[in-house]
């Protein structure tokens, strides 16, 4: 029951984001909200790459399972390194007892 | 099955029926030959199709009018015998689907077209909107068009309330609409496809829907056989009809064909909760529940999410709000599950995405009477006049901010997400229009259903301890919070940090075997409390003394990092001291007090020399110091110690200083202790201060080293503003007392003037009251060089 991410997407919520699944895809937007499977919902989304994607042109948002993510590129400045360093921490601690 | 009973009694009830309708009304026969005969098989043009059927009906309506009642209604059901004896025997189980599926139904026809003349409250309700008002979903302001059919009036009607009786006749005249509608053009078959969802919603009793829908399978069926050209060979089903059949025009495709299994009767475990219903109707409404959702199988699967924004309305919410007044139905009975749908619609857009929890959108319409059903694909014909008319009212009504559910935010997070939702508010505005025009697939979840999903997840999210296992978001707002505060405190700001996870109280989850009254012995029920162990896995715990042995194999890093975590994991319990202290009862709180104290010495315990209190030790400190992780572990420690600790600390790093400052070259991070260390240098006494500018002066040729970097650098001036505090402030200040002090000055400035200015590493701030520290101890000529290459410095930062 590990709700680190969770947590931590969660004060994401708002910001922009580029997604990258697993199948290549990758999709710039707003994150709009996430649950504790880590699925993302994005708003006002753009394919970034080369729209080698047409079929998303008309997408404004969508929903992404969190099985199928590779990465989430986040802005740096919104990310507190330490404070997540804190959590995992504290997760590990947890995890111990 | 009983559908094809009935069928066989409508066919025979209708060559009689259609004798004594003929009687009655003249008009009927003089569109025989059109609807019945030859004209049914050719495709007609619908529009002529719709201006006669119209012109039918407002006869009709003429000829009605007076009928009365519900009542009136029943008895008008009575009429027609053939209708009233198909459902009346068979009752509560004989849709009469099969008659609209006589193709263009004779004496369907015929029925519809009575029962809506005579049927006084469709005639009221369709009276105002205009016979022609047949697509249901379009708003149909009075100003619309009228459009021809008779049939839309039926629809209004939430039957579902009524006895059996009424339904059905009008429910026949629904398969005769579809089925006139069908052979009409494409913009007919889109009309048509929202009928049938119409039809299967506008019922109630059991008996009808599941007739229908079976119906609509058979539509598709057949106008997939029609459409591919074979001669309308019948369904099995029909073919007991004989001729009449081989006539009828198979109704063409709908546009949405029902694909997958047929709705599920019965109500699976777990079925979202019903829509609020005014009565009986519960069984009737689960039926219509799932008409839906069979129905729009193919519904685009991001079509299926509320949208974000509110403003943006589904084509139902617009036939809603322009309906509601006029086609309230007269039977308050059937509002039930209108009203779901009409809730459906309404809840929809004002729904916020994400975990709707008990959506607070704003309500955007009364729950009205009329009856809007889902809509496949808007005829595009028919939308015409609409975007233009509601869109502007929304425009009022739905400017709010994007998310109006934030309960569940941090409030530091929504107010962020605010600002930023009107900052991007003006950017939305030109292509809301666009977006509501356009929203075919809202609507399938009522708010209950949403909420009840909802619910569901963020059970799972419930937890005994959300400062725990929320740890970061928490964090992460109070930080921001804090530095807001700081930033401008002029505004107040709420303190209650609302529970992000709602906390649970931890209930003891014992494992009790399963066990039959009875019977001996227990089963052993592997559940997800309970899971069955699967391999032998057995944590094996090692004892320090194992570790640390285990550690001095692997690289000298390792283990300096393994000592950092555990500090850390010590830090962080002495972090959150204070909020477990404020949590704790009274009683507790002394002993978390001395744990507490325990934990901050044992910190200490790791930095210090074996056998002296006041002193660090250098190799332990040396070694933490030497990785990243160990300064920022440092510079967190510090404002926790108790103040001789911290000095000592503090004393150590300035020991220390020229092998840290050579190590931390690659990192360049020890600026990160300037805060916590300069905290502790203004809380040194004299004595101290005095010591600890020895110690950065060390031995020979440290303090040019110190020079050299920047923390270090920084430290002297500290130190020496410290100092210049203590005397400017306190005349009694012990600073003077020995020479101590003034010596150690003498050599700094000593030092600062002969250093060459490259190496004279720039500080990240100076303090002001250098300068005068410095005019007390060297004279005019050599204070003018000291500000030059000071000020040098200070500006080459």
């Amino acid at each position: 029951l590990s709700y680190l991410f969770y947590s931590f997407f969660k004060s994401l919520v708002g910001k922009d984001v580029v997604v990258e699944l697993k199948n290549d895809l990758s999709i710039c937007g707003t994150l709009h909200s996430v649950d504790q499977y880590l699925n993302i919902k994005l708003t006002d989304i753009s394919v970034t790459d080369p729209e080698k994607y047409p079929h998303m042109l008309s997408v404004k948002n969508c929903f992404i399972r969190g099985s199928v993510v590779r990465y989430v590129q986040l802005p740096a400045d919104e990310v507190d390194t330490q404070l997540l360093q804190d959590a995992a921490r504290k997760e590990a601690l947890q995890q111990k007892q | 099955m009983f559908r094809y009973q009935s069928l066989d009694e409508d066919c025979t009830l209708e060559e009689e029926e259609e004798e004594g309708l003929v009687e009655e009304e003249d008009e009927i026969d003089q569109f025989n030959d059109d609807t019945f005969g030859a004209g049914a098989i050719a495709d007609d043009d619908w529009q002529e199709e719709h201006k006669r059927l119209s012109g039918l009906e407002e006869q009709k309506n003429s000829a009605r009018g007076g009928a009365g009642t519900v009542g009136g209604a029943s008895g008008d059901a009575g009429h027609l015998p053939s209708t009233s004896s198909l459902p009346l025997p068979q009752h509560s189980s004989q849709p009469p689907p099969g008659l609209g599926e006589q193709g263009g139904g004779d004496l369907a026809d015929a029925l519809a077209r009575l029962i809506l003349g005579a049927d006084p409250a469709i005639a009221r309700a369709c009276g105002p909107a205009g016979p022609g008002d047949r697509s249901r979903g379009l708003p149909a302001p009075p100003s619309v068009p009228q459009q021809h059919h008779p049939q839309a009036h039926p629809h209004q009607l939430p039957l579902a309330g009524l006895p059996p009786g009424p339904p059905h006749p009008s429910l026949l005249s629904y398969q005769q609409h579809q089925h006139l509608l069908r052979r009409g053009g494409p913009p007919m078959q889109q009309v048509n496809s929202h009928n049938i969802w119409e039809s299967n919603m506008g019922f109630g009793p059991v008996s009808v829907t599941p007739g229908l829908v079976t119906h609509m399978e058979d539509n598709p069926l057949l106008s997939i056989i029609k459409e591919v050209g074979l001669p309308s060979r019948p369904p099995p089903m029909m073919s007991e009809d004989g001729r009449d059949l081989s006539e009828r025009v198979p109704p063409p495709r709908s546009s949405s064909p029902v694909i997958g299994s047929p709705p599920v009767r019965a109500v699976p475990i777990g079925t979202p909760p019903k829509q609020p219903m005014s009565h009986a109707m519960n069984h009737h409404h689960q039926q219509q529940v799932h008409h839906p959702t069979a129905v729009h199988i193919r519904a685009p699967v991001h079509h299926r999410y509320p949208p974000p924004f509110p403003e943006r309305l589904s084509p139902n919410t617009l036939l809603n709000i322009a309906n509601s007044p006029l086609c309230r139905p007269p039977f308050s009975a059937g509002v039930g599950p209108v009203l779901s749908q009409l809730q459906r619609a309404q809840m929809l857009n004002s729904q916020v995405a994400g975990f709707p929890r008990g959506c607070q959108g704003p309500p955007m319409l009364p729950g009205g009477g009329g009856f809007r059903p889902f809509f496949g694909q808007p005829p595009p014909h028919r939308m015409g006049p609409h975007p233009g008319g509601p869109p502007p009212n929304h425009n009022h009504v739905a400017c709010p901010v994007i998310r109006h559910n934030t309960t569940h935010l941090h409030p530091q997070h929504r107010r962020i997400l605010t600002q930023r939702m009107q900052s991007r508010g003006g950017d939305r505005g030109g292509r809301v229009g666009d977006r509501r025009s356009r929203d075919p697939y809202s609507n399938l979840m009522t708010q209950r259903e949403k909420d009840w999903v909802a619910k569901i997840q963020m059970m799972q999210l419930q937890s005994t301890d959300p400062y725990l296992d929320d740890y970061y978001y928490q964090n992460y707002f109070e930080k921001m919070e804090k530095k807001q505060e700081r930033d401008r405190d002029s505004i107040r700001k709420e303190h209650t940090t609302k529970l992000i996870t709602p906390q649970v109280a931890k209930l003891e989850h014992t494992y009790r075997p399963v066990q039959f009254a009875g019977s001996l012995g227990k089963l052993t029920v592997s559940s997800v409390n309970n899971p069955r162990k699967m391999i032998d896995a057995v944590v094996t715990s090692r004892t320090d003394d194992e570790e640390k042995r285990e550690k001095q194999v692997w690289n000298k890093r390792r283990q300096i990092l393994y000592t950092v975590e555990k500090m850390y994991s010590l830090l962080l319990e002495v972090q959150d001291f204070e909020k477990r202290f404020l949590l704790t009862p009274e009683e507790q709180r002394e002993a978390l007090l001395e744990q507490h104290k325990t934990q901050t010495l044992q910190l200490y315990g790791s930095l210090k020399e074996k056998e002296w209190d006041d002193r660090v030790s250098d190799e332990q400190c040396l070694m933490i110091m030497s990785v990243r992780k160990g300064k920022r572990l440092i510079s967190r420690l510090l404002p926790f110690l108790p103040q001789p600790h911290a000095a000592a600390v503090v004393m150590g790093i300035a020991r220390n200083l020229p092998t840290l400052a050579k190590k931390d070259r690659q990192d360049q991070v020890l600026c990160w202790l300037v805060e916590p260390v300069a905290a502790v240098v203004s809380s040194l006494s004299s004595s101290a201060l005095t010591d600890l500018l020895q110690e950065l002066q060390g031995s020979d040729g440290q303090l040019s080293r110190v020079l050299q970097n920047k923390f270090g650098v920084t430290l002297l001036y500290l130190i020496l503003s410290e100092g210049e505090r203590m005397q400017s402030s306190d005349p009694n200040c012990q600073l003077m007392d020995d020479n101590r002090w003034t010596e150690l000055v003498f050599s700094v400035t000593r030092e600062l003037l002969n250093v060459a200015p490259s190496s004279l590493a720039p500080p990240l701030f100076t303090p002001p009251n250098l300068l005068s520290l410095f005019s007390r101890y060297v004279d005019r000529q050599r204070l003018e060089q000291l500000q030059e290459k000071l000020q040098i410095s200070a500006l080459s930062r």
